[in-house]
């Protein structure tokens, strides 16, 4: 006899999408339902959930960041990339590890301004480009939009 | 009055929801929460740290983020002494003691929590100045009263203190209460003198018998350390010789075979106690240790 797939609920966010759990350090899906915001696979960050299109994907790199523009979380990857380490970046200002490299870039599109909208839970993914502070001619591509909880900016990078 | 909740590795890791590998790796990586060590060299937490982790936790977007969090909401004890203090509440200092207590060892309270405050407000002040007399005072009454419900000595060890700092206002003189105060609470008898003063020292070393002798402050010159240390010698034979807070003077003095102390009580403590227990726990002679003041040591008569 064919067995019917179980049915599971589905969160989704303000546009329809689902809304999908990963580790804020490993990057990874929880397995199952787990008792505890802590990741059951690395143990070194917590689960946060964001839009599936937002979400990284592949083991992308990325950075969460507060409506006060400081750094809260670094994933594995983004600290292997960016060579930061999360628990001397936390705190700290995100223009001190990364500032917009699109000088075409409308003002309305400011790096920071969209980081500040998503953390506050709202707007629409956004796409920029930025670089590392200290680097010149290394640029990224950044999705940027909202996690949590609690509320915060998910800002993930791709080459 | 000094009690403190402990748990056992298990206890913190389900307190937080996690394993007790996850707890160990966060240990690693970040360095909360700090346990510290059972008797039989267990981790031990602090329910303080581990509740603050919890709450954190909840309200984090990443375990830095919450370890940032739970030192700050602990670090507030600081500055609940500092305020205090300098507002010259003493009743209130305290209590701020008595909630450092509540998360903390009385080791880590007096470290993390009272000699910062004390630094912070012997900078503000300097070191002649009556507000800073007053919190002296205060942090010296209360070191002493610790110091008196301390167990009493179970160790077989007794560790003599020369006492160089300048008088009770000298922080080095808090630390050095500090160090006696751990000292006698891991069992040992401490007996601190003044360095100025040497005569009838014989008596007090012949009773005393001591494992070590420490030499604490920088306040008096070395000549009168190496005085007070010739006849502490003369006295007792080598002993191992260790310096906390003393800074050089200058001379020509040599230092081979002395320790030289961590400049945290509690840190200095546990090195002193590594180097009296020092391999089969019988006492040490170290045969260099009181060249340290200028003196030769005839190495046959120190093994006689």
């Amino acid at each position: 006899m064919r067995r019917l797939r179980a049915l599971r609920p589905v969160e989704v966010d303000d546009r329809g999408l689902e809304l999908v759990s990963f580790c804020g350090h490993c990057a990874l899906a929880p397995v199952g339902r787990q008792p505890s915001r802590v990741c059951g696979h690395c143990g070194l960050g917590l689960v946060l959930r964001a839009a599936s299109d937002i979400a990284p994907r592949d083991g992308e790199p990325f950075l969460v960041i507060d409506a006060t523009l400081s750094v809260c979380a670094v994933s594995a990857g983004a600290e292997e990339l960016l060579g930061m380490d999360e628990t001397q970046a936390v705190n700290q200002h995100i223009a001190d590890f990364l500032v917009p490299a699109d000088a075409n870039a409308p003002s309305s599109d400011n790096l920071l301004a969209l980081l500040v909208a998503a953390a506050s839970g709202g707007g629409e993914p956004r796409t920029a480009v930025v670089r590392p502070r200290t680097e010149f001619g290394v640029r990224f591509r950044v999705r940027i939009g909202p996690c949590g909880p609690p509320h915060a900016a998910l800002l993930v990078l791709s080459a | 009055m000094f009690s403190m909740r402990t748990l056992k590795t298990s206890e913190a890791a389900s307190l937080l929801n996690v394993s007790p590998n996850t707890l160990r790796a966060w240990e690693r990586r970040f360095g909360y929460p700090k346990p510290q060590r059972s008797a039989g060299r267990h981790r031990l937490y602090t329910h303080g740290e581990v509740a603050a982790l919890r709450d954190a936790l909840q309200q984090g977007l990443s375990i830095s983020s919450a370890v940032s969090r739970a030192r700050e909401a602990l670090s507030t004890d600081t500055h609940t002494l500092v305020g205090a203090l300098a507002g010259f509440e003493l009743d209130r200092a305290d209590s701020a003691m008595e909630s450092a207590l509540a998360l903390r060892s009385l080791e880590r309270s007096v470290e993390e929590v009272m000699l910062p405050a004390l630094d912070e407000l012997w900078e503000r002040y300097g070191i002649d100045s009556a507000p800073w007399a007053v919190v002296a005072r205060w942090a010296d009454g209360w070191l002493r009263r610790a110091q008196r419900l301390a167990p009493p000595p179970v160790r077989p060890h007794a560790i003599f203190v020369g006492d160089a700092t300048r008088n009770e206002r000298d922080p080095d003189a808090l630390a050095l209460r500090a160090f006696e105060l751990f000292c006698g609470r891991s069992g040992a008898r401490v007996v601190a003198l003044p360095i100025a003063g040497v005569s009838g020292i014989a008596d007090v070393v012949g009773s005393l018998s001591p494992d070590a002798v420490v030499i604490a402050g920088s306040h008096l010159p070395d000549d009168d350390v190496a005085l007070w240390a010739y006849r502490v010698r003369a006295a007792s034979g080598p002993l191992p010789v260790a310096l906390f807070r003393r800074a050089h003077h200058g001379t020509a003095v040599r230092t081979t075979g002395t320790r030289v102390l961590l400049d945290g009580p509690f840190r200095a403590q546990r090195q002193l106690l590594a180097l009296v227990d020092g391999g089969d726990g019988r006492r040490r002679h170290d045969v260099a240790a009181l060249s340290a003041f200028g003196y030769e040591v005839d190495r046959h008569e120190a093994h006689a």
